[in-house]
């Protein structure tokens, strides 16, 4: 019930302060998100997200690409999938070696700017989803601060918070990489995908989330309010 | 790279049959016009939208099609289908879904899924024979209805066609160039009508016209059509109703292609009887060659008929032994009648009558006595002449020389008395191997009496024989199944992991041999497995549970074996016994396994039983 709360006021506080819809779309995406509260999830529309950075700080690493797909009342639509490399300042460097971007593919990359344009406005009416969000949240606000204004909060669904409180309600002792995308998705015996490209593990994490959330006790029963965060 | 494009389902998609017989682009198209839903245990159907038909792809997960009386149609795992009925009969699925496993499933709009039917004739024929399976175990229709298939199936790919406005002459060597006994007539694109031999003959020749008459004043104008998704069997139907021998086919009325009667026999000559009849009206060797190429055809078209595996291995024996007969009727004519009473033997897998793709010989000769020498020659050229007519036609040479053109193997009745009575009563492991072959025998042609002989006497001195049926046991526990499934590979009892199934050898064969043993135990005269099993059960020779378990075992695997051989052809892949667990559904690998310990109980058993051991 708190955590109801607490997502309304923050976010009706967003609204408010966020004046005249800048960054564009922003200001709609609260909205969206405050009308849906306490709608199922089966309700609603959601965007699982997936971004792959040079390193894992967000105050000197940069990212390299975002992999989206949306989930459409319950169900992943590849149809509206989409991945965009981003440019960058400097090297891609080692972490080449883990996403598989080199620097020659960022050649048509879009500058952050833009990119932060183009997902705003594919969120606007969407929830976002993501493994580990905290990472792709800090990065994404990161680019919001660099774009000037005040500092933004987002929201997200985190797979891996649910899967941390399963298991935690479960009382089972959580050992090292038991959380990772396909230690969890291994769980629910869905399919492994090799990993570490942005789109397949935005897909992955769709699929993940809709496991849980049958787990859970479905997508008509969790509402939006009982399972989405502030960050 | 298109930077959309998602790997995982595209990888999925392009090994996935029939998806993998389309264009890479195309299948890109399909991944991306695809939803995706998760399913749930504990939502227990699932929700068919009869309004929006789609086919329901299986990523991971169980399900169970059942009727709306709750009557099982199929189970379907990984990489299978459900959903495709409606969209191929046009009506609407009253079945139900049940979600046995959570699982994902993709959803592949109508639209799409028609459009590729329409595109690609080998993706609409794996959908329709599906759908006469499920028909079939539906009971709505029965085996013997083996006109299902569609016409796409059989009708030529090339259509030729003519303009209305070109000579006669020029539309007569377009045929004789062709070799077709007619055209379409065809304008833009819109069918005008069909010129045939007889248009020609009754038309242009009977009326004293010449070649520079117009076709469209010899032609058949509106001909009677047929729609591309028709049954073989309307085809027919059309075709006598209207005295008629040739159909164009159309699809969103243009012609695509010319179906004749001609198509139509063709399509029905692989069918056993009438494949037997043609065996037995050939006049000569080279004949009989040609009419033994369709028994691979038979053999898919059993196959994909879904009969059982131990009636495909019957009717595909019938069919070598009618061959059999006619190669040595062929010879006798001629250099003559047998000098002497003899009778044709087949041992292994023609012996117990379950031959598969790719069976070799064992054959052998009954003599009614010792030859002299001119009976000899008599002999010798029968069976050098059978055995290697049979190799030509598709039954090779056995490795092992066990043929009746070795004269080894033509014994008199009383040589073959005195084998078989050394092999039991000194069961050395060269003894064991012929057993293992010869002791599943069955005459083929001569005089039945001979045989008869021979196995009555062999049965009294193996049934009851403990230390031949300790020795026989112990051959049949040499090899042993495989433990199951780990991963991609096949995982042996030792723990050592390969990778594929020989499904004979580390199968059926089993089954054949624990089998054996019982029947020769017990002196029963049936060498098929499944014949041998049914004895054992009315002797009470046999534990009933474990002989049923057997049985099912046997058919199943076999059935497997079959499959396999029958998506070998149909990827013109050397069409061997092995199969990859790669390949396996997560189900099948489920019931191969039952199948595998049901082996391995009847062994534990037989140890027990025949060799005291624990």
């Amino acid at each position: 019930m708190f955590q109801q709360w607490h997502l309304q006021y923050k976010l009706k506080r967003l609204i408010n302060n966020t004046k005249s819809n800048k960054p564009t779309h922003l200001k709609t995406h609260y909205q969206y998100l405050l009308t849906q509260l306490h709608q199922p999830i089966v309700n609603l529309n959601l965007l699982a997200l997936d971004i792959e950075m040079t390193g894992l700080n967000h105050k000197k690493d940069e990212m390299v690409s975002i992999g989206v797909i949306p989930i459409i009342n319950g169900q992943i639509k590849p149809k509206y999938a989409q991945y965009k490399l981003l440019k960058i300042q400097g090297s891609v460097g080692q972490s080449a070696t883990i996403h598989g971007v080199h620097d020659r593919d960022l050649t048509e990359a879009l500058a952050t700017s833009e990119i932060i344009e183009w997902l705003l406005q594919q969120c606007q009416d969407k929830v976002l989803v993501a493994h580990h969000a905290l990472l792709d949240i800090q990065f994404l606000e990161q680019a919001l601060l660099k774009l000037g204004g005040p500092i933004q909060q987002l929201f997200a669904i985190d797979t891996l918070q649910l899967e941390k409180q399963r298991l935690n309600r479960k009382n089972q002792y959580i050992k090292n990489g038991e959380l990772r995308l396909n230690a969890c998705r291994e769980r629910y015996h869905l399919p492994i995908y090799s990993a570490h490209n942005a789109l397949t593990d935005a897909l992955a994490c769709a699929e993940l989330l809709l496991a849980q959330l049958n787990k859970m006790g479905g997508l008509d029963n969790i509402k939006l309010q009982d399972i989405l965060r502030k960050y | 790279m298109d930077n959309s494009e998602l790997q995982p389902i595209f990888d999925f998609m392009r090994k996935l049959a029939p998806f993998d017989m389309l264009h890479e682009q195309t299948i890109k198209q399909c991944c991306k016009a695809l939803t995706i839903v998760y399913y749930s245990k504990s939502q227990k159907l699932v929700h068919v939208d009869t309004n929006e038909a789609q086919l329901y792809i299986v990523r991971s997960g169980a399900f169970e099609v059942s009727t709306q009386q709750g009557e099982l149609i199929d189970r379907i795992g990984e990489g299978q289908f459900f959903g495709f009925s409606g969209m191929l009969s046009g009506e609407k699925v009253v079945n139900q879904v049940h979600i046995l496993e959570d699982g994902l499933v993709y959803h592949l709009p109508a639209k799409i899924f028609d459009q590729l039917r329409a595109d690609c004739y080998q993706f609409d024929r794996f959908f329709n024979r599906a759908f006469a399976k499920r028909l079939r175990d539906q009971g709505s229709l029965n085996r013997s209805a083996i006109n299902t298939a569609r016409i796409t199936n059989i009708m030529s790919k090339q259509l030729t066609t003519i303009s209305p406005k070109a000579s006669i002459h020029e539309a007569a060597l377009l045929m004789a160039n062709h070799r077709l006994s007619s055209l379409v007539v065809e304008e833009n694109g819109q069918l005008c009508g069909i010129l045939t031999d007889r248009d020609l003959r009754n038309r242009v020749l009977a009326k004293g016209l010449d070649g520079n008459t117009l076709v469209t004043t010899a032609m058949t104008k509106d001909p009677a059509t047929i729609e591309t998704d028709s049954l073989i069997f309307e085809a027919m139907l059309k075709m006598s109703e209207n005295n008629i021998h040739h159909l164009p086919v159309m699809s969103e009325n243009q012609p695509i292609a010319m179906i004749t009667s001609t198509d139509l026999i063709r399509s029905q000559s692989s069918q056993p009887l009438l494949l037997i009849g043609q065996i037995q009206r050939q006049p000569d060797l080279e004949s009989l060659i040609q009419v033994s190429q369709k028994i691979p055809d038979l053999l898919y078209n059993l196959i994909s008929s879904d009969a059982k595996a131990s009636e495909i291995g019957r009717i595909l024996t019938s069919v070598t032994d009618a061959l059999t007969r006619r190669l040595i009727s062929l010879k006798q004519q001629d250099i003559g009648p047998e000098p002497m009473r003899f009778c044709w033997l087949s041992f292994g897998s023609q012996g117990r009558q379950d031959q598969m793709a790719g069976s070799d010989q064992d054959n052998a000769l009954i003599l009614e006595k010792e030859t002299n020498e001119q009976e000899a020659k008599y002999f010798k050229q029968l069976s050098e002449y059978v055995c290697s007519a049979l190799n030509e036609c598709g039954f090779p040479f056995c490795p092992g020389n066990i043929m009746a053109q070795n004269p080894e193997w033509q014994l008199s009745l009383q040589q073959w008395l005195q084998q078989f009575s050394q092999w039991i009563k000194t069961p050395d492991p060269t003894a064991l191997l012929h057993a293992s072959i010869f002791f599943d025998m069955r005459p083929i042609c001569g005089d039945i009496r001979l045989f008869e002989q021979l196995q009555k006497s062999v049965l009294s001195r193996t049934c009851n024989n403990d230390i031949f049926i300790a020795a026989m046991s112990q051959n049949a526990l040499q090899s042993t199944p495989p433990l199951g499934f780990f991963r991609s590979f096949v995982l042996e009892r030792d723990g050592s992991e390969v990778k594929g199934i020989d499904l004979k050898h580390k199968g059926n064969a089993l089954i054949n041999d624990i089998v054996r043993v019982y029947a020769l135990s017990a002196g029963i005269e049936e060498v098929n497995t499944n014949k041998r099993i049914q004895s054992l059960i009315k002797q009470s020779a046999i534990d009933k549970e474990l002989a049923m378990n057997l049985l099912d075992a046997w058919e199943f695997i076999a059935h497997k074996r079959l499959i396999n051989q029958g998506h070998q052809f149909d990827h013109a892949q050397t069409v061997s016994n092995y199969i990859l667990p790669d390949s396996l559904s997560s189900l099948v690998r489920h019931q191969l396994k039952d199948a595998f310990k049901v082996i391995y109980e009847a062994q534990s058993t037989i140890k027990l039983k025949f060799l005291r051991q624990f």
